[in-house]
């Protein structure tokens, strides 16, 4: 009677196994050994899959019998004090939840494909391209290097302007960039977004120093002028912000100034033929400070994709 | 289980534990059924805590005032440094009701400095009227002299005669914060922060080169464009629209930065660019509506932010 008892039990537990299971995401949550128990998280214990005390061949560091705790220590603290009283009086404490830092970068390279676009030269426009490979020294400083190819399309605007005002106005076409550079991460932060999704960011400013290759486009002396590109020293400042939408993939948008000495076309054209085709007076004297603001837009991604903390003990 | 039945004397028979570690696993089981899977029950100091509690609500209720400095961007002959206040109602915390306003000061761009000298002192039209400079120019450049009666002496500078200038803005909008958060700067300083995206009209007062050449709307003749250098104003009605990122420093102060676009057509430069031929690409001798062109006019602005009342809301 009583084992037709205990069937009668494991039976309808057999039963109610499937009803317990379809509420559970597939390769999710297994049951424990009990099989039966929902997953009940105590903040104030260790995590299951840590033993709640050592092992007793296991010496302790936490205090006790076994040595190690701060009376053990520094045993004069403890003289004369009621532990039993100091446990039982007040506390006004504030407690944080410290979220772990969702995308971190410490040690990682990032990988950034971005599309430009000049945008301080109403003359010629000058879209493009680039690739920036940062590697991460700490979380919030990276060394790199970046290159930019660009086109160039001269504006209607610079086609207006010379017509109506009967100027030549000197422009230049730009060919190809490349920087090393130094990046901070001075603020990050995380915004809900209709109250529904969290996405992480961060602000970061960039300098370097690289190259610039440029050339003048003729326009006072089309006819004998040719020019070839020719590289000059350029200084990079900038500054972007990264929107995270995982943690190794983000939106970069950006803008940077790159700073260089342009030489210009000669707006004077020498008498005679044979001097107008000699090429040292093509250019005009000295050099043109020149300020190539680009806004900058692309993916970064973070590599290696996953990381593990390192959590203090 | 097993060691706590066993440390019971009524639960040493093995039948009767058996028995009762059934009944337990089989009243769990179905316990659990009835359950949600995703639900985690805490029993810590965070058990039954809401998400986010005293969350700060800077806008819901609140009136705020931002006195503004903006400057426009990628300008061609002028750009414009604009004071200004916006003035917003937040009936909600994602919603707001507001205008804002400012007046321009124009400053030439370089491009419109190096046409001045080039393109007008350089070559002294007053005493060269007919090189072939100043005849293929007269109706674009200006030059010192009188203009037709009625209307003020020119100065001959492109800023005085011709240029393009927007001199005021009015533009009630509508502004969403679909964006809240927090940023924190040299990882010591952390601050509330939003993310505002705002539409709305703008209208804006615009100060152009009078129409010149042709006929008006009335049939009557325009004084000549080379005879006629001066500058009118008149209203662009356009929509305006952009982001902002606030920072609320404290309770009822904050600042920010504001990008804005207000797109219409204008003519930036009093030039004759249109007006005849194939899509009407050539110039025709008149400075009219035919020569606005259509421009992207963007604006970046600096702001700070006072809330009133002072005092901040805030969920329990």
């Amino acid at each position: 009677m009583r084992k037709a008892r205990v069937g009668l039990l494991v039976a309808a537990a057999l039963i109610a196994v499937p009803l317990a299971a379809s509420a559970q995401p597939k390769g999710t949550a297994k049951p424990d050994k009990a099989g039966t128990q929902p997953k009940e998280v105590n903040l104030d214990e260790p995590a299951a899959d840590q033993p709640a005390t050592p092992p007793d061949d296991t010496p302790s560091d936490t205090g006790g019998d076994q040595g190690g705790g701060i009376c053990d220590i520094t045993p004069e603290v403890c003289q004369n004090q009621d532990f039993d009283k100091l446990a039982q009086r007040p506390l006004n404490v504030e407690m944080y939840a410290v979220q772990q830092i969702y995308a971190l970068r410490y040690h990682r390279f990032e990988v950034n494909a971005y599309g430009l676009q000049t945008l301080n030269d109403q003359f010629v426009s000058h879209p493009g391209g680039g690739v920036a490979v940062n590697w991460y020294i700490s979380n919030v400083l990276a060394v790199g290097v970046n290159g930019n190819v660009y086109g160039n399309a001269v504006s209607s605007f610079n086609f207006q302007t010379s017509r109506s005002a009967r100027v030549g106005l000197p422009i230049t076409e730009y060919q190809w960039n490349a920087n090393v550079n130094f990046s901070y991460v001075p603020a990050y932060g995380k915004f809900a977004g209709f109250g529904d999704f969290i996405f992480h960011y961060d602000f970061y400013v960039i300098g370097g120093v690289g190259a610039i290759s440029t050339r003048p486009i003729a326009v006072v002396d089309p006819d004998n002028r040719v020019f070839e590109f020719e590289p000059k020293i350029n200084f990079r400042l900038g500054g972007g912000i990264r929107i995270f939408f995982n943690r190794w993939l983000a939106a970069v948008l950006e803008v940077s100034d790159y700073i260089f000495f342009d030489k210009l076309e000669n707006p004077q054209i020498p008498a005679g033929f044979a001097e107008a085709q000699n090429k040292d007076t093509w250019l005009a004297e000295g050099t043109s400070f020149t300020n190539n603001v680009q806004a900058q837009g692309g993916l970064s991604f973070f590599l290696p994709p996953t990381w593990e903390y390192r959590l203090p003990k | 289980m097993g060691t706590f039945l066993s440390r019971l004397p009524r639960f040493r028979s093995s039948r009767a534990r058996t028995l009762v570690a059934a009944a337990a696993a089989t009243v769990a089981v179905v316990s659990a059924s009835t359950a949600d899977a995703q639900e985690i029950l805490l029993t810590g100091p965070l058990a039954g805590a809401p998400a986010v509690r005293k969350l700060r609500l800077h806008r819901e209720g609140r009136i705020e005032l931002a006195p503004t400095v903006s400057f426009t961007l990628l300008d061609e002959y002028q750009r414009h440094i604009i004071p200004g206040l916006r003035v917003t109602y937040h009936p909600l915390d994602w919603l707001g009701f507001g205008v804002w306003g400012g007046y321009g000061f124009g400053i030439q761009t370089n491009l419109a400095d190096e046409l001045q000298k080039v393109g007008i002192e350089d070559r002294r039209c007053a005493d060269n009227p007919s090189s072939i400079g100043c005849f293929l120019t007269e109706v674009n450049l200006t030059r010192a002299g009188n203009n037709p009666p009625g209307d003020p002496a020119r100065t001959g500078t492109l800023g005085g005669d011709q240029l393009g200038a927007m001199t005021w803005f009015v533009a009630p909008e509508v502004t969403a914060v679909p964006f809240r958060g927090k940023i924190a700067l040299f990882a010591s300083v952390f601050a509330d922060a939003d993310i505002a995206f705002f539409a709305g009209p703008a209208f804006v007062g615009l100060r152009e080169r009078k129409a010149c050449g042709g006929t008006d709307d009335n049939g009557a003749a325009r004084p000549a464009c080379a005879d006629s250098f001066s500058l009118t104003d008149r209203v662009a009605i356009a929509p305006t629209f952009g982001l902002r990122l606030n920072f609320y420093a404290t309770d009822f102060v904050g600042f920010g930065a504001e990008f804005r676009g207000f797109p219409f057509s204008w003519n930036t430069a009093g030039f004759d660019n249109h007006g005849t031929g194939q899509d009407n690409a050539f110039p025709d001798q008149k400075v009219d509506g035919a020569d606005s062109e259509f421009k992207f006019n963007t604006a970046m602005s600096v702001y700070a932010t006072i809330a009133i009342p002072t005092k901040i809301k805030t969920t329990e």
